[in-house]
């Protein structure tokens, strides 16, 4: 059983492409299978984890966290070897230049994303940001040699090797949202030690970033009484504003607005309360642009509750959570599946 | 193949309106298919049966356009758009209604830049001296679709509606050459894909089928100083990766170009950055189906005069052809 903050770490390591899941999906079930009766990976490479409950009449609460991140996609090959790309998800180039990344060819390659040096820019153009469309990868090779080992659609990933920090806090790619597959393993981990009679579909679902596609299959195919989904919410930073940014290391962020299940949200709040777990009121006037918004119309409707973990620097390659927010994220969860009334 | 695209593309059908395109292509595939259906929505869904896995192809019927939305006093039509309109691009064109009455696009002429003729600032002429006399010939409510004659030149076919009757073409003449195959074949010709993917959906929520492909255009990056883009009018169709409402399923994308090799014929990798297609709402309809696409490099879509080549079409049929027998 890994400790938080090393699963956090592995996690973020993995390169999981939204869109192109299938590289680690075997890697994400066999995070699951440790903890669940059955771990099974659907045809867009959702990992569907499930933990049966002890009761006579079990209903199903499905727990979803997408595992895909955002990156980039070559969308062409120059004679000179430099590799044209776009975004895959939502990318800020303002945010890329001078990284390194990995293109994901006929094998794994390193590049970097080049930038002018300043000696070279213009005076009218300094202090500009540079379009994505002018940014080309650069992985050393000339054109030929490039098309024997890349193709156009070919994924790209970011490479930023995982750090802890003090404080209990860590910095890395894909934070958003392996935080939410590290608090479904903590569910998990929870679970053992708790008697539940429910019984708990955990998935980490495909393509969050390219619109919820992996959620909109996900609450299609299992038909739960309850979802609950983990995703990630904005830290604090300066110049952002305050209802809309969350601090780390204060506790799981409750959210709570309309296509939320109002019930089930009232009562998790109060149960945080009991059980001194640290938290945080999310208000999330709109869709809530997570996976929320699929589970919510999915066939009948489902009553969702909506739990995110704050995250700094959202979609860059440098964001940062708290090891204990996500631990609290776990632990909230579990018990209320495991707290949950007979209706 | 170049009459069975002029017959189709010189048909009737903005989106909503797609039934006389629906109703040739019937007739071209009566007794070359196991059913024929048409469901709510107005998709048209025929069926080559087998037991084998279920395929379904979809290429939309319908068209861009123009709907009515006001007559003056004077005669004049206002309008908005029926799926993506290039404002820059309409002024000056011919509309037909479906009754046969042809309108011309102008501008207010007090406009002092281009940038701000809005299709508000915009109006259809249509010889009319009054309102009364307008309203016998156009209601509010009729659309009208952009005139543009179908030609062969070169190799290359231009024509109006390109977006999407080719796609629809392509499905048809695959059906015609019956292909030995054990799967079962939905060859799904959808309505209203130009504004926003609906037909493919209840198509798909129908069927589930185990796999999708959409045939539809695509841009191509081969004009003078367009956005750099690899794909090119002529190289072969496209095994669509990417585009603004799909990622083509990894293993669909992989029995395509499996598919093109075998049999080797030319094709090229789409990552298109702007556009969706029907693939786009299958493949996240009922439990998610997997789902990519074939598309045919076409210049200035939704113009009157779309430009695609004829091998690219063929080359299209035979992919499809080797697909279906995975």
């Amino acid at each position: 059983m890994m400790e938080c903050g090393e699963l956090l770490k592995e996690l973020s390591g993995i390169s999981a492409i939204t869109g192109r899941e299938n590289m680690a999906s075997e890697k994400i079930a066999g995070l699951f299978r440790e903890y669940c009766d059955d771990v099974r990976i659907d045809a867009f490479y959702n990992v569907i984890g499930l933990k049966k409950g002890c009761g006579k009449n079990p209903r199903s609460i499905l727990v979803t966290a997408h595992y895909d991140e955002i990156g980039l996609i070559v969308t062409g090959i120059e004679d000179t070897g430099f590799l044209r790309f776009d975004a895959a998800g939502g990318v800020d180039p303002k945010a890329i230049g001078a990284m390194e990344v990995t293109v994901h060819g006929k094998k794994d390659l390193f590049g970097v994303i080049g930038a002018k040096p300043p000696h070279l820019i213009p005076p009218e153009d300094s202090g500009k940001a540079v379009k994505m469309e002018d940014m080309r990868i650069d992985i050393g090779l000339d054109g030929e040699e490039a098309r024997k080992l890349v193709s156009i659609g070919d994924m790209v990933s970011f490479r930023t090797v995982p750090q802890k920090l003090l404080n209990n806090r860590i910095a890395g790619k894909s934070l958003d949202n392996r935080s939410g597959v590290a608090a479904l393993i903590e569910i998990l981990k929870e679970l053992k030690k708790l008697h539940h009679e429910d019984d708990v579909y955990v998935v980490a679902t495909v393509q969050e970033e390219l619109g919820l596609i992996g959620a909109f299959s996900t609450s299609y195919n299992i038909k739960a009484d309850l979802a609950i989904v983990i995703d990630a919410c904005h830290g604090d930073m300066p110049d952002c504003p305050s209802d809309e940014t969350f601090p780390l290391g204060k506790g799981v962020a409750i959210a709570v607005g309309p296509i939320l299940s109002r019930k089930h949200t009232k009562e998790i709040i109060k149960l945080a309360k009991s059980e001194n777990i640290p938290y945080q009121i999310d208000p999330e006037a709109g869709d809530t642009g997570t996976e929320a918004a699929a589970h919510s119309v999915a066939r009948e409707g489902i009553p969702v509750i909506l739990l995110s973990v704050p995250t700094k620097y959202m979609h860059t390659a440098v964001e940062m959570v708290s090891v204990d927010d996500v631990v609290a994220t776990g632990k909230l969860a579990a018990r209320y599946i495991a707290g949950r009334a007979k209706d | 193949m170049f009459e069975l695209i002029k017959s189709l593309t010189q048909t009737y059908g903005p989106s909503g309106n797609e039934k006389k395109v629906a109703e040739k292509i019937k007739n071209l595939l009566k007794g070359k298919v196991d059913e024929t259906r048409t469901d709510a929505m107005g998709n048209l869904i025929c069926v080559k049966k087998g037991s084998g896995k279920k395929i379904m192809f979809a290429a939309h019927m319908d068209e861009i356009g123009i709907i009515v939305t006001y007559i003056d006093e004077n005669g004049f039509l206002r309008f908005g758009n029926v799926g993506g309109l290039p404002q820059l691009i309409i002024m000056g064109q011919r509309v037909r209604f479906e009754n046969g009455t042809v309108g011309v696009i102008w501008y207010e002429e007090n406009i002092d830049n281009m940038k701000n003729a809005t299709l508000e600032k915009m109006y259809i002429d249509i010889g009319a001296s009054s309102r009364e006399e307008a309203e016998k010939m156009v209601k509010v409510g009729d659309m009208g679709i952009f005139v543009g004659e179908t030609v062969l030149q070169n190799g290359k076919i231009i024509s109006k509606a390109l977006d999407d009757r080719l796609g629809c073409a392509i499905l048809v003449e695959t059906a015609l050459r019956n292909v030995e195959t054990d799967n079962e074949i939905y060859y799904v010709f959808t309505t209203q894909e130009e504004v926003g993917l609906r037909g493919a959906k209840t198509a798909a929520f129908g069927i589930v089928p185990d796999m999708a492909l959409a045939l539809d255009v695509c841009d191509t990056g081969d004009t003078p100083n367009c956005k750099p883009m690899s794909v090119k009018m002529g190289k072969g169709p496209t095994v669509k990766i990417k585009d603004r409402s799909v990622i083509s399923h990894p293993e669909v994308k992989d029995r395509l170009i499996r598919a093109a090799e075998k049999a080797n014929i030319p094709y090229q990798l789409e990552v298109s950055l702007y556009g969706g297609t029907d693939a786009g709402s299958i493949h996240i309809t009922a439990g998610g189906i997997p789902s990519g696409g074939i598309s045919i490099p076409t210049r200035f879509i939704h113009d009157a005069s779309e430009m695609a080549d004829m091998n690219d079409v063929e080359n299209a049929v035979r992919l499809l052809c080797e697909f279906i027998k995975g």
